[in-house]
């Protein structure tokens, strides 16, 4: 037939053009600066939180290089938009280490990216510190080089929430609750951990369930939630689905005693403003920062994120700005950046200082500690427990009135 | 033409000389491609890994939608089934190594894929393409909800692969070169075949396809496997080199919509237009994902790819510059279709042909048949017989119901009520194909050739009887092409076998119809209006070819208005009229009727003498008075 | 029992906008066999204007309807110009990418305008609810649902009692037909998508006060959306308001009864088994199999 010919004649010139193109090596890298590179979500269903991580790394640059830099030199980053995509994620990462060539990586935003990137960064023999790897599936694949920059891994995040209320005398504490969570390797997790302790203790569950990412309308878990009368709502979120749950019980007039919600009323202003100031009140969650705790560097990376972008910070950037910390901390440490196993095994063995005060780390790069129980108070968002380095000394109901 | 001197554009467009250059440049592009990992680009050898991906799953659509015809979006569902496939068993039999688990995944794959096709049997066009996109978020629902399994949203981490560090890529390279190869080897033995002639003859005309016993679910489940089969062994390959399989990159529908984007690109139907078409797409991706990172910018340029394409270029890159190449080749000549059909090309029949003697059984026998389409009777107990070995004709005014007769008995159309005995055989729920297989052919009032394909192609796709043998029957050359150039000599068409049956005349459409008919080596033929609509010369080489297959054999039951021509040929004739056969007979018989007169000819209507070869002797001319 | 009713309740007044949402879509597709796949995206852009005229002008989403109506008419009739009208005809595979390819870019234009983060209209009446005893209806949904009825009724007017709207069904049933008699076919193919377009177009202005939005949530839309028309019948515009109830007390019922996971399953579920066993839909016709052309 006369058509194939044309057909091989155009499939030979395109392979030919595309080995053209990788004939070419990758682009070095100039050796005076210390090039660093993340996948971040810009865009898509987890663009709050992929902005704040951003804001927060380029915070740390920024100061980073106005106190001389890492091992004297400048830092850069360069930060790609993985659409909250996984495999996005996971070719923004290989090409930041095998075109770019930087010479350290920082992890993604969210579990659900950072699960197939620390793959990537493992498989390059490459240190992987992460601001969000709190999905405890992360840390049981034998991997050496993952190191999560927060306190603890999901599971515990809801740890001293849930023990603050077992702990309550009988009068004052709930005897049903609902447990509503997002589908996600993150979320899940917390609220997992916080039902284990709270029915160990008596709580009875009366309304427990999963929903997927996509899901708009709460109305119907509302109802359900409220039929079943439950007098306290752990709800594992992410941003919007936390806003949505929020209003949708103040439309349904479903007022339970005690309200938490995993990682939505860490946003700040914008949850603020998602919910409105009222409702907000008294809602409970656990946070690995507060901008008023007094930790290391905490006060100069305020006022500096201020100056950049606005606002008091919002937990992901901190999160971020930490996760730069851990990664100064070993660097500076060892001395140099050309063996990465060295500094995974320095972080294995030692405590760094960061806003989110002092880190540690189990052989698994899973870290060890205790997170804080924050809730909002008069559209401030403080820290409550532990109480030794709690900011307000009141804990209030949802809406008001305290317990 | 001057024939003297070539010039240098004549010597350009000179087909040995493209064929070996495009043989040369083919072998230096497999070259390239193979040896791709040495390239000491890390990122280029990630691209490579990633086209050749969406290369075998361009490559496997092209079977159901390049040939069949039916869009699938759901093409990236099978790379998504094989990866969880190849995942779940490499993660709970750890010590086998994950790339044996490839050719698992793609038999799975190729189940599911003929389940949806189980599914798809009723639909065409738009609700095809619907289903298929319900059918992809379905698969990735249940990759979300099947937790035991899949381990939902969290994903499958795979082990990292063991192999030495110096294999590099490599491995995963070769399988899917691999893969892509034998796509291409499948792809282009299915287009050899009668399999593909009768998928391009479900694509062209589905409902013609079924009269000459292409059996299209059986077809289209096979072509659903085959499109699936390699794709999910890719698919597992793929999810192995990323270490990591999850529910929602695996089940996107932007996968799927590249892989069309790629079909279409290249032009669907062809070997090569797949994979030329994804050796553009994705390195465009990668390219706009690393320039412009992976948002809107990249989203608002395949968008606008998507929409240019389909406006300017929708027959896809290689079709159209064979088209223009064409063009350029045949400028100033003369189409075969211009060329007159010479009637001393073939000898007359001898005059005196004997008839074969009536055996007295009835062949076909039609009871009490009723359709209506709303409130139109259009057969209302229509009864008839058609006996072994005659040539009988049914004639009727306009809207008599003929054709829908013809549609009832060769299976197009069901009726409500009545019954269709073939041999004293039931067969009015039978499939079209079924009948065609029993011995039931026809032909169209407006000739339904599979324009696309050439006449010989058009021959050989007739399907006798089915059996896996005959699908794999090698329809280009071999037994089966020999017997269909057969019957073009027979009809007077070998001149034109290599031509497109669009391009052919009415009248030489007709002919190939009935070549077509005759390659079902049927009983029965059915023939709606042999004579309409063609020059003299051509109605009588239609009735002598219709007289010397009779004389074989053959029995036929005729549609016509060309009353010489039924008298002349036909001996019963039954006499149609709103929906119910008014009367029954010879010729002689029915020109005398009175019901027929009156129905039919109307009562001032003249009876011409038939034409001088034939009814010499036979029968007085009936005039009339006008009134 | 009131758990029932509620769930009634919810879903039905949600199904009534999902009814004026998959009006166009099945208009679209009656007269011009158009799968609008960028249907879903057109639902989001309304949204977005809606927030815009909401946040910079503080008019309210019921008063910016109109406008949204206005603008959603002629970026329709544009759309129409420029792409559809060239596929209008052609292969289904045709239409179908032309279509996705619309979808993706206006995802990426308005993520470039609006930006991709979670965008919601707060209004007085948005967590309002009215209170009937132990059920609760939520203002916004009823304000909405009382909307999509008239607009639908309107719609019906249209098509019912003008001459456009008989030059649309004569042009739907049989385009041959229709220009034999004088309907200029290629102008009220371009009215019927600009129709179409419109009243979505007042859906998606709805649709910002009830659920927030980003770029990327047509892909939730289309599909509901496209399990409507065809559990309704392609085509039949009753059909749609039909199948938009079943469906959305189905998701509501779904979450009830089953879990929250499994609303998002309902519009595929809905497809496939309407496509396998009653492919007309509920009340869609059934095209006639001729063999001659």
């Amino acid at each position: 037939m006369r058509r194939t010919t044309a057909f091989r004649a155009m499939a030979g010139i395109a392979a030919i053009a595309l080995a053209v193109s990788a004939c070419s090596a990758d682009s070095s890298n100039n050796g005076d600066t210390i090039t660093i590179g993340a996948s971040l979500p810009l865009t898509g269903e987890f663009s709050q939180g992929g902005l704040d991580t951003q804001h927060g790394y380029e915070t740390w640059v920024e100061m980073t290089n106005e106190s001389g830099g890492l091992l004297g030199k400048p830092v850069k980053i360069i930060v790609r938009d993985d659409a909250t995509t996984q495999d996005t994620a996971v070719s923004n990462y290989n090409n930041l280490i095998s075109k770019d060539k930087v010479n350290l990586v920082l992890g993604s935003q969210s579990s659900l990216l950072n699960i197939p990137s620390s793959a990537v960064a493992e498989k390059n023999k490459m240190l992987f510190v992460c601001p969000s790897c709190g999905s405890p599936d992360m840390y049981n694949r034998g991997f050496k080089y993952i190191f999560f920059s927060q306190q603890t891994v999901a599971t515990d995040q809801a740890k001293v929430f849930a023990e603050w209320i077992a702990n309550l005398p009988a009068a004052q504490r709930p005897k049903t609750a609902a447990y509503p969570t997002l589908d996600d390797p993150f979320a899940g997790p917390v609220v997992e951990g916080a039902e284990k302790i709270l029915s160990a203790a008596g709580i009875k569950t009366v309304y427990k369930d999963e929903y997927p990412a996509t899901t708009k309308n709460f109305d119907p878990i509302v109802n359900a939630m409220r039929d079943a009368g439950a007098e306290i709502v752990v709800q594992g979120a992410q941003f919007e689905d936390g806003v949505n749950m929020i209003r949708s019980m103040n439309r349904a007039g479903y007022k339970p005693s005690i309200v938490y919600q995993s990682s939505s009323p860490t946003y700040g202003q914008q949850y603020l403003e998602g919910v409105g100031e009222q409702n907000a009140e008294g809602v409970f969650f656990s946070s690995s920062y507060s901008s008023l705790a007094k930790t290391h560097q905490n006060a100069e990376f305020i006022k500096k994120f201020e100056e950049k972008f606005g606002g008091l910070p919002p937990e992901d950037a901190a999160d971020g700005f930490a996760a730069g910390q851990v990664l100064a901390a070993a660097v500076t440490a060892v001395g140099s950046i050309d063996d990465q196993a060295k500094l995974a095994d320095w972080l294995r063995n030692n405590t760094v200082q960061t806003i989110l005060g002092p880190l540690s780390w189990n052989a698994d790069g899973s870290p060890k500690g205790e997170f804080l129980v924050g809730q909002w108070q008069g559209g401030v968002s403080q820290v409550v427990l532990p109480t030794d380095v709690a900011t307000s000394d009141k804990i209030l109901h949802w809406q008001g009135g305290p317990i | 033409m001057s024939t003297s001197t070539k010039t240098s554009a004549a010597r350009l467009l000179d087909p040995r000389l493209q064929t070996m250059v495009t043989r040369a440049v083919v072998v230096v592009a497999a070259a390239v491609i193979v040896l791709f990992p040495l390239s000491p680009s890390m990122s280029a050898q990630n691209t490579m890994i990633m086209t050749l991906v969406l290369a075998i799953g361009a490559s496997g659509l092209n079977v159901i939608t390049g040939f069949t015809g039916y869009l699938s979006l759901s093409q990236g569902a099978f790379i998504g089934i094989g990866a969880y496939v190849g995942a779940v068993l490499a993660i709970r039999i750890p010590d086998v190594p994950p790339l044996v688990w490839v050719p698992v995944a793609g038999v799975f794959a190729a189940a599911i894929a003929m389940l949806l096709g189980l599914v798809t049997y009723r639909s065409r066009g738009p609700a095809f393409v619907i289903i298929t996109v319900a059918f992809l978020f379905l698969a990735q629902f249940v990759a979300i909800q099947w937790v035991p399994v899949t381990n939902g949203t969290a994903g499958l981490t795979l082990p990292l692969p063991d192999w030495p560090e110096a294999w590099g890529n490599w491995p995963f390279h070769l399988v899917l070169v691999t893969l892509l190869a034998l796509s291409l080897l499948m792809t282009w033995a299915i287009r050899r075949t009668k399999f593909g002639m009768g998928l391009i003859a479900i694509r062209e005309d589905e409902g013609k396809a079924g009269t000459i016993g292409v059996n299209a679910p059986v077809y289209k489940l096979l072509a659903f496997g085959a499109s699936a089969l390699f794709v999910g062994m890719a698919g597992s390959a793929y999810g192995y080199y990323l270490s990591f399989v999850d529910p929602i990159s695996m089940f996107s529908i932007v996968t799927s919509a590249l892989i069309v984007l790629s079909v279409i690109l290249g032009g669907r139907g062809t070997l090569f237009g797949p994979v030329l078409g994804a050796f553009i797409i994705q390195p465009v991706n990668t390219f706009a994902n690393d320039t412009f990172g992976g948002g809107n910018a990249r989203l608002v340029l395949f968008g606008g790819l998507l929409v240019l394409l389909v406006i300017l270029l929708p027959r896809g890159i290689l079709p159209t510059v064979a088209a223009l190449l064409e063009k350029a080749r045949t400028k100033g000549t003369v189409g075969l279709s211009g060329a007159r059909l010479n009637p001393l090309d073939r000898p007359l029949l001898p005059v005196d042909v004997k008839r074969p003697a009536p055996t007295g059984r009835t062949l076909l026998e039609v009871r009490g048949l009723h359709k209506s389409f709303g409130g139109n009777h259009a057969v209302d107990d229509c009864s008839f017989t058609v006996p072994e070995g005659s040539i009988t004709a049914l004639i009727g005014p306009n809207g008599s119901g003929k054709t829908t007769v013809f549609n009832l008995i060769s299976g197009t159309m069901i009726p409500d009520r009545g019954e269709i005995l073939l041999n004293g055989e039931r067969m009015e729920r039978l499939s079209p194909w079924s009948r065609a297989h029993r011995g039931v052919g026809r032909t169209f009032q407006i000739t339904r050739l599979f324009r696309e394909m050439t006449v010989l192609e058009n021959t050989v796709a007739p399907l006798r009887d089915f059996s896996v043998r005959q699908l794999g029957l090698d329809a280009v050359s071999g037994s089966e092409a020999a017997r269909a150039a057969e019957l073009l000599e027979f009809v007077g068409m070998s001149a034109y076998r290599n031509a497109r049956a669009g391009s052919l005349s009415y009248g030489q459409q007709k002919l190939v119809e009935l070549a077509q008919v005759l390659m079902l080596d049927p009983k029965l033929i059915l023939l709606d209006e042999p004579a309409g609509g063609i020059n003299p010369t051509l109605i009588e080489r239609m009735g002598d070819l219709i007289r010397d297959l009779n004389a074989k054999g053959t029995t036929f039951l005729l549609v016509e208005h060309n009353m010489p021509f039924v008298v002349g040929l036909c001996d019963p004739i039954r006499v149609l009229a709103r929906g119910a056969v008014i009367a029954n007979g010879t010729p002689e018989q029915i020109q005398k009727d009175p019901l027929v007169l009156d129905a039919y000819l109307g009562d001032d209507y003249l009876l011409e003498a038939p034409s001088k070869a034939k009814q010499a002797a036979n029968v007085p001319a009936v005039e009339r008075n006008p009134a | 029992m009131t758990s029932f009713i509620q769930t009634l309740i919810l879903g039905l007044l949600v199904g009534a906008l999902y009814a004026l949402m998959a009006s166009g879509l099945t208009l679209i597709f009656g007269v011009m066999r158009v799968i609008n796949l960028a249907h879903g995206a057109f639902a989001v852009l309304a949204a977005f204007l809606t927030f815009t005229l909401w946040k910079h002008l503080g008019l309210d989403p019921i008063l910016s309807i109109p406008i949204v109506m206005a603008v959603m008419f002629a970026v329709g009739w544009l759309v129409y110009v420029a792409v559809i009208r060239h596929v209008r005809g052609s292969h289904v595979s045709m239409t179908v990418l032309a279509t996705f390819g619309i979808a993706l870019m206006l995802e990426g234009i308005m993520g470039f305008i609006w930006g991709n983060t979670s965008t919601a209209v707060r209004v007085s009446y948005t967590d309002a609810s009215i209170a009937l005893g132990p059920l609760y209806i939520p203002q916004v949904m009823l304000i909405a649902a009382g909307i999509a009825m008239l607009i639908l009724g309107g719609l019906y007017l249209l098509l019912n009692h003008t001459w456009a709207g008989r030059a649309i069904r004569a042009a739907s049933a049989n385009e041959a037909g229709a220009l034999l008699v004088g309907v200029s076919v290629a102008t009220i193919a371009a009215l019927t998508f600009a129709i179409g377009v419109s009243t979505l177009g007042a859906g998606g202005a709805m649709l910002s006060t009830i659920y927030p939005f980003l770029p990327g949530s047509h892909y939730q839309w289309i599909a509901r959306l496209l399990a409507i028309v065809v559990l309704g019948g392609l085509g039949s515009l009753p059909g749609a308001i039909l199948g938009a109830l079943v469906i959305g007390v189905g998701e509501i019922a779904a979450t009830s009864y089953l879990g929250a996971a499994w609303p998002v399953a309902v519009p595929f579920l809905v497809i496939i088994v309407v496509l396998i066993t009653r492919p007309q839909g509920i009340l869609g016709t059934r095209l006639r199999e001729d063999a001659v052309a």
